[in-house]
């Protein structure tokens, strides 16, 4: 295990996000997986909702704190929480600390914060894993999440998937940019967001990759939502599905 | 309004700042800023080598003594052009000679008659390819800013400052002061580069021995 | 589709080439700025940290630096004037013009001019004000807005160009972007030398000499500052840094981050009239500084913004912006530092501009290119729960309400029925769901199966066979 300031340990608990409990069911599982792989025990506290980030996007900010006191109590700070999500995770690690900077227990919610972690980050700086076993052959484009700018997530995602025999992660043209969901900003503003999402979907499967990979299935809600209506499919995978598929491969 | 009053509600907003959320003013250094473009070498010589170079790259044109620069001149086809009176000793027999008409005063009215302007830089930068122009050193802003050509002569004791940091401890108390990095240009119709907007559309800098 | 955000509809309606040219000028720009970043930076991102530090350092001791520029400018032979509004500002500019006799000025490419309407003010009064700039000059002749900060007429192409040229007297039809800029060299040069004052704005201002740093490509700042007698430099009061060798750190930062140039092709440094020798250039200098709502700001939780050094780096990466282009945010800075600033700079008409900071799906890309590292998500996001505070419908028009939603997500019963309930979904089209934000999602985009509660059971039977 690595030196790090924040929480860490093999005793995890799994905070599965509102978006697996409700849709993608295969990604918290596949996390669940991944993390027993590495030596983890998992727990996944029964009464975990959401973090409370479309409300947080919204400007509400006393319904951001009501679900993200519920989500503190629910969670022990004492044990890492792993989310296969770049996007909640940063809502913990920075967003309360906005949530709460008035708030008298601003120190419980940056307490959870410090053991929350995005599931690459967590192996990769928690764990201290350098690579991944198993084989998985693809040609896959990864879409950052915009929301692990400024984290250690991407770099993490990056680094194990390359070091995955058969894995060839490809380049495309505007990685910098936003797929275009950004929460409730997808029905406030739905013609941005679509434009922005069929531009990214151009871009991503330029290259015509066997796979699209993401760090967040919010992204990738929007996008295969917007290529669904349009006809047009393409195979998208959690990095957390990713890296069961390659433990698979090896068995 | 009168400074206090206008300097009351400033006063009053960084006040509000708590002590311990305040940003210390960073300490830098060189070595901070430092870019791949930074010479290595100080030696005079080289200093003009690496500022060609730069100076090349932001399609400025150097020329060394007076046979270069002529054939320069040449190649434009000027016929009259604005040399500043501290040149004059120096430049204008010269260019008079070779058939140019020379002019040591420049008037406003006639601003398009000046087909050059030569005046004094008061240094270079090699780091960025950049003319220092200084009131103290360029008699005629006018001079050196609205002929169609501009000359900056380099003498022997002007500066070459290795970097922008550099040239920026040494600016002095001239009250004006500009950094010329290449010729005037835009880009502002459908991001294509035209040069020669206002300014010059050629911008040369001539390295020259002085004679005085 | 149907939207309640005027940007958004903005966006639907923009004419496809002229997203298409801001689309393109965005890329362009915010590659040559990653290229020249990385090509001269071992760390860049420390360079910007470090320009932040000195500008944020700076606000925080306002009173102090911009004290001692101003005792430096008055001792070098500049007067001057505080603005504490626009129209202050613009009725200071006005006396300076009368007390010279003066009728006709020309400017050089100022923010903080466009902010306070100059020129229609100036006009009003019978003066003449000449944008010297060739994009601002083009902007004024078709009385429209710029729609960016360093590139103003991004939105146009060279035709609309040429027929502005033809109809303004200036030459018959010719698309030719450098025939235009003759055109325009060559009017502008007699505006320069009749122009009784010239007035430009003020990139940085040191506290430690009273220098007004000033950067133009076209070398109109340097006419606008030579053939007058009167120069009057506009600048808002956040411009101010400590010492001349700061200006190194932000100079080597502003044209990378804005054209992707080591330097801007004229940096000028001005901190006094003209000395007796020199025969060209302003013998009187006005320098005015502007607060126009800037001290509230400063007293804010919007401080950061103050920042700003207007490189529009943050509007060339944004998404939206490029889907939407400049005119979408109704103000003169437009982009994710418009959508900050504007709201604010507009005072009590706050409200009118409250939808600004909802134009950003937050993805942080404006942060991570900002020269001075303001921390841009962070401030819309405020901005977001401020007008959620003041029940601004502006802002909230077209997001569905929280209130409900938290309350489930606090209550784990209330969620797990909602888990089972939600299975409902897969059997009904989203397309006759009345609720407005399934309609907005719905149009353009499925929603994947529901399979609410599912990895609970596999997990819990997972663990009991374990």
């Amino acid at each position: 295990m690595l030196a790090t300031d924040r929480v860490t340990g093999t005793q995890v608990q799994l905070m599965m996000t509102c978006l697996c409990d409700t849709f993608f069911d295969s990604v918290a599982q596949a996390t669940v997986e991944v993390l027993e792989h590495v030596g983890c025990t998992v727990e996944v506290p029964e009464a975990q909702t959401c973090c409370g980030q479309p409300a947080f996007n919204s400007g509400d900010w006393d319904s951001t704190r009501k679900v993200a006191r519920h989500t503190c109590r629910t969670f022990d700070s004492s044990k890492p929480t792993i989310l296969p999500s770049g996007s909640c995770s940063h809502m913990i690690s920075h967003g309360y600390d906005l949530a709460f900077e008035k708030e008298d227990d601003l120190s419980t919610a940056q307490t959870f914060a410090k053991s929350s972690w995005e599931l690459c980050d967590f192996l990769v700086n928690g764990l201290g894993i350098e690579s991944w076993p198993g084989r998985f052959d693809a040609k896959i484009s990864l879409h950052r999440s915009c929301h692990t700018r400024g984290t250690q997530t991407y770099q993490s995602a990056v680094k194990l998937l390359s070091s995955i025999e058969g894995v060839e992660l490809i380049e495309f043209d505007e990685s910098e940019q936003c797929c275009g969901f950004g929460g409730t900003f997808s029905v406030a503003y739905p013609n941005t967001s679509v434009s922005m999402g069929k531009l990214k979907i151009e871009k991503l499967t330029a290259d015509k990759p066997d796979i699209v990979g993401a760090v967040d299935m919010a992204c990738m809600m929007h996008l295969s939502g917007i290529a669904n209506k349009q006809g047009r499919q393409f195979n998208k995978l959690h990095v957390s599905e990713i890296l069961m598929k390659a433990l698979r491969n090896a068995k | 309004m009168n400074k206090s009053e206008f300097f009351k509600p400033i006063e009053d907003a960084v006040n509000l700042i708590p002590d311990s959320k305040r940003t210390p003013l960073p300490d830098w250094d060189l070595e901070t800023i430092r870019t791949t473009q930074m010479p290595s070498d100080t030696d005079r010589d080289a200093l003009w080598d690496a500022f060609k170079t730069r100076f090349d790259l932001v399609h400025g044109k150097c020329t060394e003594g007076r046979a270069d620069l002529l054939s320069l001149l040449k190649e434009e086809s000027v016929t009259a052009g604005y040399v500043a009176p501290e040149l004059k000793a120096d430049l204008k027999p010269w260019l008079q000679q070779s058939g140019i008409e020379i002019h040591t005063s420049l008037d406003d009215s006639q601003i398009d008659t000046y087909e050059f302007g030569i005046t004094r830089a008061a240094g270079v930068i090699a780091e960025t390819g950049t003319i220092i122009l200084k009131d103290q050193s360029t008699s005629s802003r006018l001079g050196a800013l609205s002929p169609w050509i501009h000359i900056a002569v380099l003498p022997d004791d002007a500066p070459i400052y290795p970097t922008l940091f550099d040239a920026m401890n040494d600016l002095g108390n001239d009250p004006y002061i500009v950094f010329a990095t290449g010729p005037s240009k835009t880009a502002d119709v459908e991001g294509i580069l035209i040069e020669g907007v206002h300014g010059p559309g050629i911008q040369i800098c001539s390295r020259m021995k002085s004679r005085h | 589709m149907k939207t309640k955000q005027p940007i958004d509809a903005f966006a639907r309606d923009l004419p496809p080439e002229i997203r298409e040219s801001v689309y393109v000028g965005s890329k362009a720009k915010y590659d040559k700025r990653l290229d020249s970043l990385t090509q001269s930076f071992a760390a860049p991102d420390d360079i910007r940290k470090l320009a932040g530090q000195i500008k944020q350092h700076t606000l925080e001791n306002l009173p102090e630096y911009l004290g001692s520029a101003i005792e430096k400018l008055e001792g070098n032979g500049a007067k001057v004037h505080y603005a504490k509004t626009g129209d202050d500002a613009n009725q200071i500019i006005l006396d300076i013009m009368r007390s010279v006799n003066a009728t006709k000025l020309i400017k050089s490419k100022s923010m903080v001019s466009e902010e306070i309407h100059l020129n229609k003010f100036l006009e009003k009064n019978g003066c003449e004000s000449i944008e010297s700039d060739l994009g601002e000059f083009i902007v004024q002749l078709d009385d429209d807005m710029p729609s960016h900060i360093v590139t103003p007429i991004v939105h146009k192409n060279r035709k609309q160009i040429a027929n502005t040229f033809e109809k303004a007297g200036l030459g018959d039809y010719n698309d030719d972007p450098q025939t235009i800029t003759r055109r325009a060299r060559s009017f502008l040069r007699n505006k320069y030398i009749e122009a009784e004052v010239g007035l430009t704005g003020g990139n940085f201002v040191s506290a430690e000499t009273g220098r007004i740093a000033l950067v133009t490509n076209e070398g109109n700042a340097r006419f606008c500052i030579s053939a007058n007698k009167t120069h009057i430099a506009l600048i808002g009061i956040e411009k101010v840094v400590p010492r001349d060798k700061d200006l190194a750190v932000l100079l080597n930062l502003l044209a990378r981050s804005a054209t992707g140039q080591q330097l801007t092709v004229y940096t000028q440094f001005i901190n006094g009239p003209k000395s007796e020798a020199q025969p060209d250039g302003p013998e009187n200098m006005h320098v005015i500084f502007l607060d126009n709502e800037r001290s509230n700001i400063l007293g804010s939780e919007f401080k950061e913004i103050l920042r700003c050094i207007r490189c529009g780096a943050c509007l060339n990466v944004c998404p939206i912006y490029r889907q939407s282009s400049g005119h979408a945010y109704r103000a003169v800075y437009p982009g994710p530092v418009g959508a900050v600033l504007s709201p604010l700079l507009a005072g009590k008409r706050y409200p009118e501009y409250a939808d600004l900071p909802k134009a950003s799906s937050l993805c942080g890309a404006c942060n991570e290119v900002c020269p001075v590292d303001i921390p841009l998500p962070e401030l819309l996001l405020r901005h977001r729960n401020k007008a959620k505070r003041e029940g601004i419908k502006k802002a909230s028009a077209g997001t569905p309400s929280m209130a409900g939603w938290s309350v489930l997500c606090s209550t784990p019963a209330m969620w797990k029925t909602s888990l089972r309930a939600g299975k409902a979904m897969d059997y009904i089209s989203l397309n006759l769901i009345p609720v407005p934000a399934v309609q907005a999602w719905a149009k353009e985009r499925s929603l994947p199966p529901f399979r609410g509660g599912k990895f609970r059971k596999w997990f819990k039977d997972r663990q009991k066979n374990k």
